[in-house]
């Protein structure tokens, strides 16, 4: 392994130092909230029966299309979520709780993994184990943005975990503590990329689903975000599965000794999927 | 093109290669249905509506104007008939609102293509020094993606009865093609295709919000984490930290605007 794990060490500290600064479009993006949100409720009749049949189909659409993680549930999580989810509800406020959902449970499930020997110890890879850290705390600042938008609009902060996977990811880190250093560093790989492209492709959806543009925007800088954490864990995921941990490194050279395959493992689709996209309002706070 | 010969990667090379077929028949299966699945919609989409942003977006020109000033880093010189002549009018007259945005978009990715042929001609010619495998693959595999960008643009703009945007965007274009002379190895090269990428990624999320067309907002969404995802493996290539981050290397956890043309 030849990470350099000091460098990222202390991109670690810039990050976290720099976050103000880093939240600082999403915060123009909520000033412009709370300017206009009391204001456009959207208690439209109308436009909530369209938005209650949209995500109701949206809501079939993904637990159907799912891999693991989105088959949690089936049928009869399909029909209670669709009733819970009001017709009259807000729906830019439950598409912003259903996102704080998921990224909670992306926080929990990541700092969960960082206690494993494998992923946070000493025996793990250092950019794995900074990669884990900085993205938690990636997807900590974007609970709270998501947060802040639904609470600027009347609603209530999300601070609990998306309820249809919460019992996936439990049954899938239970597996982990039987398996060994490769294969249990697989299974957090391959846990974390489900997670990390369900947010990709929920906040894709959102972009369309959101009614107001300042929602549209913060999804949209997010979802780029989720889709590089895509990417390295597909990177990270397939050079495991070569026999090469070597080659997961930072190092400049480590370019040259990747084989020509590795070079778009990170990028498989010219267009970026919504199908495995959460359901609206499924992590909506009931 | 040199190969790599100091740590060689027999053993699972031919893996690798098979996860990549796969990807590619997954990207043909699923990628593209998701995208044609978006022209349909917004081929079904009335003319009214998808031009109802005619007021709010872009307005080519003067706003692409401020981006070609010469902070690009280096690449090498090619010829190309697509290339833009920099006092074009552009977007052409005439497409207004969501669509003078896809003729933007469409410049953009044949911008990006653009690049990436020539950087792959020059790494071809021997003139970019030692070229890893891995990055003629990138390379190669990003430029497809691009081109299918731009054919998504062109399909919306010929759906509306408009003329396919087949030129490089003209902002852009005189700077690129100057600096490209410049680059003389591998890294030169990724930086400027981390530019345009970062360009590409951050015009895409600007305007995801001022599109007014649902099924414009749906194409466009669904390629501004493409783009972002080249931009990590480029970094990674670099040995940078493989995310969205500040000129300093601070990894950051929402992508800006700041670059978008």
């Amino acid at each position: 392994m030849t990470g350099d794990s000091r460098a990222l060490a202390e991109l670690l500290e810039e990050s976290q130092d720099l976050q103000a600064d880093a939240l600082r479009p999403t915060r123009d993006a909520l000033d412009e909230l709370v300017e206009t949100g009391h204001a456009r409720r959207d208690d439209d009749p109308e436009v909530s029966r369209a938005f209650h049949e949209e995500h109701t189909r949206a809501l079939t659409t993904s637990l159907s299309g799912a891999a693991l993680l989105g088959a949690a549930g089936g049928a009869v999580l399909v029909g209670a979520l669709a009733s819970a989810a009001s017709a009259s509800s807000p729906s830019d406020i439950q598409i912003l709780q259903t996102a704080a959902s998921i990224e909670n449970l992306a926080v929990a499930t990541y700092k969960t993994a960082l206690t494993l020997p494998y992923i946070g110890g000493s025996s793990a890879n250092p950019v794995v184990t900074k990669f884990a850290q900085v993205t938690m705390g990636q997807h900590a600042q974007h609970a709270d943005a998501f947060n802040a938008a639904a609470k600027s609009l009347g609603g209530k902060a999300q601070t609990k975990p998306d309820p249809a996977f919460v019992p996936v990811v439990n049954k899938a880190v239970a597996g982990l503590g039987s398996a060994s250093a490769t294969q249990g560093a697989l299974g957090v790989v391959g846990l974390a990329m489900e997670l990390e492209n369900i947010a990709a492709e929920t906040y894709v959806k959102d972009t369309v689903l959101a009614k107001k543009a300042s929602n549209k925007a913060l999804f949209a800088s997010v979802m780029g975000i989720e889709a590089q954490h895509v990417s390295v864990l597909l990177a990270v995921q397939a050079l495991l599965k070569a026999g090469a941990p070597q080659l997961i490194s930072l190092s400049p050279g480590t370019a040259a000794s990747l084989p020509a395959a590795a070079g778009s493992l990170g990028f498989p689709n010219a267009f970026y999927k919504t199908n495995s996209a959460a359901p609206a309002a499924q992590g909506a706070v009931k | 093109m040199s190969e790599d010969t100091e740590h060689t990667f027999e053993g699972s090379g031919s893996e690798l290669r098979a996860m990549t077929m796969e990807l590619d028949e997954l990207h043909h299966d699923m990628g593209m249905p998701a995208m044609n699945g978006a022209l349909s919609q917004m081929r079904g989409t009335s003319r009214r509506t998808f031009l109802m942003g005619a007021g709010a977006a872009v307005t080519g020109g003067a706003v692409l104007a401020v981006v070609g000033s010469g902070t690009l880093p280096a690449l090498a010189g090619a010829s190309t008939r697509r290339l833009s002549a920099a006092d074009a009018a552009f977007p052409p007259p005439g497409l207004k609102g969501d669509l003078a945005v896809a003729a933007v978009a469409a410049s953009l990715e044949n911008l990006a293509v653009f690049a990436y042929s020539s950087g792959l001609s020059a790494a071809t010619a021997g003139k970019l020094g030692a070229v890893p495998p891995a990055v003629a693959t990138f390379a190669t595999a990003a430029k497809g993606q691009h081109q299918q960008h731009a054919d998504a643009w062109n399909a919306v703009l010929k759906s509306h009865g408009k003329s396919a945007v087949t030129v490089t965007n003209p902002a852009l274009t005189p700077t690129v093609r100057a600096d490209f002379a410049k680059v003389t190895d591998i890294a030169g090269l990724a930086e400027l295709a981390v530019m345009l990428e970062t360009i590409a990624a951050q015009t895409y999320q600007a305007e995801t919000a001022k599109l007014q067309s649902k099924a414009a907002i749906g194409l466009s969404s669904s390629i501004q984490p493409v783009e972002m995802q080249h931009i990590a493996i480029l970094y990674y290539v670099l040995g940078k930290y493989p995310g969205a981050q500040t000129m300093s290397g601070t990894p950051l956890a929402f992508n800006p605007t700041s670059q978008a043309v």
